[in-house]
């Protein structure tokens, strides 16, 4: 009886603590807000608009002659020939082209604006070569006069990206190409997060030369590879911290950690990598990186040689967003071909985009596009207008994985069009009305939607 | 037998390169002319011996005949102000000689210019014929420009000393008002050296800056000055009153605002069309429209390219096309490309005229079309291709072959 009274009390504490902590002692589950600096972004005040007899170029491979598009509460309504709607205000396009919003997957606005003085240096933080804590959308400067000439080219949405001097440079961040007050009055809503990687000659010479790791190519691998390791550990923790509070357990939280929250992202499949890669075997290496870690390799940029592995690239399903001619300003830019994009877009399943990387050119990508386009017709391919401006639409929508909603004019997708004054293909095209959501955020024959930045308000 | 007649035919051709003296007719052209003469239709032009001989002559005489069948003719675009030949890689600092902090005014790139730099043929493919390359040292002066053709054959350096160059305008360190006056001191006390010292027999020979600065004074050689800032324009239309000298703006970002004050002085812009940012606070009202205002100002504008405008000298032709887009008329932008570059750096080029230099361009449509490309190119009267490295990287990855890649040359 004696044996049994302890044994009895032990049993009854037990159950008491049990109790104890169900109803008041299990900590509150830690969760990490995912959207701490959530898009406030509105579309404009929009009315339906009938746009009718243009040329169109839906984004989705098809060109359509002499048809019209309804825009109805920021959507498209209807596309196609003879759509008759009464009271509603009707654009005559006859003689004008219309394409979707034209997206940028690679532009710095904001963070490396006009003008680019020391102050506004805000694009890289080359502090670290992982620095995949940073969030670029910190960086934005809303008032950067490059987002109201850019729009002047037809331009509704573009991924701001950090810089490429680092390994892991940081979040990229998706705008709608609105005049904004605040970063979080662009911000796309719902667009997943980008996580800017670079491979080659940025981070090893930039950290090379502090006589910081990596100083080699080899080094740069090592660094991805230790990140990506660290950062399994990271969300093995943290899954295993989910799992244990859900079976009702109290476990202890993992200590929180900004930059393995960006690495975790990437693994768990909600942050996309995009990554600034120039040369053929390196891409192939990257691509082997992240079947080593378990998360998909994304977008590769700039790829001068992407077209030397364009097999690849497809297999992989990775988008490729490069530049018509860009080339010679360092080594890995050297092997340049001014059909790499066509190349690339050849292959079956491929994404091929044509990407600015510059305030200049995301004023002209379908002049860039263009170039691609009649340099490989010239070699051989047999490329239309219809196929060649998805580089600049729904491929670019795909690799920011906002294709869902945007990058070409399908019915219910978000009515981001743009209506040129001819082909959109000339050196002589210009668009003349822009629309983001269904509302004219830019006409070129009409003051009142041209907007001025803060900073150029006022300048004498 | 077989290899006798190829052997043959080699030497046949290579007498066909080699004979500069060849006379090669056009006909049937569209000749845009870049002169007073516009375009000229049906129209024919004979060159030979390096020059153009004769444009719609009454009878064709010509070792080679050449049926355009109608296509339009222009002259060889004229790039300027970038390093062609200087620099291979950007990035690669031994394949570039183009930059130097110490440099000054004595810096000239003639004995550096690699006409074997795969830009050259690249170039190529945007009916560029001639270029005026610079240097860009650290110094009050930047150095020299010097003109030279891209047939890529060696000793292409027409004119070693074609202008000098500086900068005057927003400075990293420093004020811009030390630097001009620095170049007021540095043109007056040269000229009163010059007038103090008389003549005598055994004088020391002069030095090459000494030189320099002569022909500069004397308004002889070209100084062009890069900036942007409209007032710091005005300044330099008194500088070129004070002292008489050949002055060209380079960049003038907003050289439109004082485009009547520049007609005037008859100064000339060589700007970038496609400037349209306010880089600094220099260029606060950069415009699309700056070439086509200036021009309807009755001001010289000449087109160099932006950015990276060594590697993209190709693309000048679509700048110059995104000037007509912005309302500039397409004669005044193919003289921009070919007439006004050569009359600002005296260069006999740039006109399908007779007694100019025989660089002549077959195009496949509008020069200034992203659609367009080059037909066919003659630089001095001789033929030359368009292909370059690039085209052999493109034919490599776009043939199929049961060997690895290397093996497809």
């Amino acid at each position: 009886m004696m044996k049994c009274v302890p044994s009895f009390l032990l049993v009854s504490l037990a159950i008491g603590l049990t109790a104890c902590n169900q109803a008041s002692e299990k900590d509150s589950k830690v969760n990490i807000n995912k959207d701490p600096y959530p898009s406030t972004y509105q579309a404009l005040a929009a009315k339906p608009i009938l746009i009718k007899n243009a040329t169109i170029l839906t984004g989705t491979g098809e060109q359509l002659d002499n048809a019209d598009i309804w825009l109805v509460d920021g959507k498209i309504k209807q596309i196609g020939q003879n759509i008759e709607v009464s009271n509603i205000q009707i654009i005559d396009a006859k003689g004008k082209w219309i394409t979707p919003g034209i997206i940028d997957v690679h532009s710095h606005l904001g963070a490396y604006p006009s003008p680019s003085v020391e102050s506004h240096q805000d694009g890289n933080e080359m502090t670290n070569p992982n620095t995949s804590r940073v969030w670029v959308e910190h960086s934005v400067w809303p008032q950067d006069p490059g987002f109201d000439t850019a729009r002047a080219g037809g331009v509704t949405s573009l991924q701001i990206l950090p810089g490429s001097a680092n390994l892991f440079g940081g979040r990229g961040v998706t705008l709608k190409n609105v005049p904004s007050t605040t970063m979080q009055g662009m911000k796309f809503p719902q667009a997943p997060y980008g996580l800017k990687m670079a491979c080659g000659e940025n981070p090893k010479n930039v950290y090379g030369g502090q006589h910081i790791a990596p100083s080699t190519r080899m080094g740069n691998m090592a660094g991805y590879r230790e990140a990506w390791a660290e950062a399994t550990e990271y969300k093995r923790e943290w899954d295993k911290y989910e799992r244990d509070y859900a079976a009702g357990l109290n476990p202890t939280p993992p200590q929180r950690d900004l930059t393995h929250d960006t690495l975790r992202g990437v693994l768990d499949g909600e942050i996309l990598i995009h990554n600034h890669c120039y040369k053929a075997e390196e891409m192939a290496m990257m691509i082997d990186l992240s079947k080593e870690f378990g998360y998909h390799a994304g977008t590769f940029h700039h790829g001068v040689e992407a077209y030397k592995i364009a097999d690849l690239l497809a297999e992989n399903g990775s988008c490729a967003a490069l530049w018509p001619d860009w080339w010679g300003f360092k080594m890995e830019a050297y092997d340049m071909v001014p059909e790499n994009v066509a190349i690339v877009d050849a292959v079956k399943n491929s994404c091929a985009i044509v990407h600015s990387d510059s305030a200049d050119t995301i004023q002209r990508l379908n002049q860039e596009a263009a170039k691609v386009m009649y340099s490989a017709n010239q070699s051989g391919f047999d490329i239309d207008e219809a196929h060649a401006i998805r580089w600049i639409t729904s491929n670019a929508a795909k690799s920011l994985g906002i294709d869902d909603v945007t990058g070409d004019l399908s019915v219910n997708k978000q009515a981001d069009v743009v209506m040129w004054n001819m082909n959109p293909f000339s050196v002589y095209a210009q668009a003349e009305q822009v629309f983001v959501d269904g509302a004219k955020v830019f006409d070129r024959h009409d003051e009142q939607y041209q907007a001025v930045s803060d900073f150029l308000l006022g300048q004498q | 037998m077989k290899l006798f007649s190829k052997t043959l035919l080699a030497i046949a051709l290579c007498s066909m390169t080699n004979a500069y003296a060849q006379s090669i007719a056009i006909t049937n052209a569209t000749l845009h002319t870049a002169s007073d003469e516009g375009v000229l239709t049906q129209a024919s032009l004979v060159m030979d011996d390096g020059k153009i001989i004769a444009i719609n002559p009454a009878k064709i005489d010509a070792d080679v005949v050449i049926d355009a069948k109608g296509a339009i003719v222009t002259p060889g675009l004229i790039g300027s102000l970038n390093q062609l030949g200087l620099v291979e890689v950007g990035a690669v600092a031994s394949s570039r000689d183009g930059r130097d902090k110490d440099a000054d005014i004595s810096f000239n790139g003639e004995t550096a210019f690699n006409p074997k730099s795969s830009v050259v043929a690249y170039s190529r493919k945007g009916g560029i014929t001639r270029d005026v390359i610079m240097t860009s040292g650290g110094s009050l002066f930047l150095g020299q420009a010097s003109l030279v053709e891209l047939t890529g054959e060696f000793n292409s350096v027409i004119t070693p000393t074609s202008a000098v160059v500086m900068e005057f305008g927003a400075q990293k360190k420093g004020s811009r008002a030390l630097k001009l006056q620095q170049l007021v001191d540095e043109l007056t006390e040269h000229q009163q050296q010059s007038s103090e010292k008389p003549p005598k027999k055994k004088q020391a020979p002069l030095s090459n800056k000494a030189k320099l600065l002569n022909q500069l004074l004397a308004g002889t050689l070209p100084l062009i000055i890069k900036t942007d800032r409209a007032q710091d324009i005005l300044h330099l239309i008194k500088l070129k009153q004070q002292f008489n000298l050949d002055i060209s703006i380079a960049g003038g970002a907003e050289a439109w605002r004082v485009a009547p004050q520049l007609a005037e002085a008859d100064i000339a812009v060589i700007l970038s069309p496609l400037q349209n940012l306010p880089g600094n606070f220099d260029s606060l009202h950069a415009s699309m429209e700056n070439a086509s205002r200036l021009d309807k100002t009755g001001v010289q504008i000449a087109f160099t390219v932006v950015g990276d405008a060594t590697h993209n000298l190709y693309q000048l032709r679509f700048d110059a096309g995104n000037a007509i887009a912005n309302g500039l008329n397409p004669a005044s932008a193919l003289k921009a490309v070919t007439y006004n570059v050569a009359d600002i750096f005296n260069i006999d080029a740039g006109q399908l005229a007779v007694d100019k230099a025989a660089d002549v361009v077959i195009w496949s449509g509008d020069p200034f079309e992203l659609s367009t490309h080059v037909e066919r190119i003659f630089i001095g009267g001789k033929e030359y291709s368009t292909q370059s490295r690039h085209d052999k990287l493109r034919q490599r990855y776009t043939t199929d072959s049961q060997m690895p890649r290397a093996y497809t040359k």
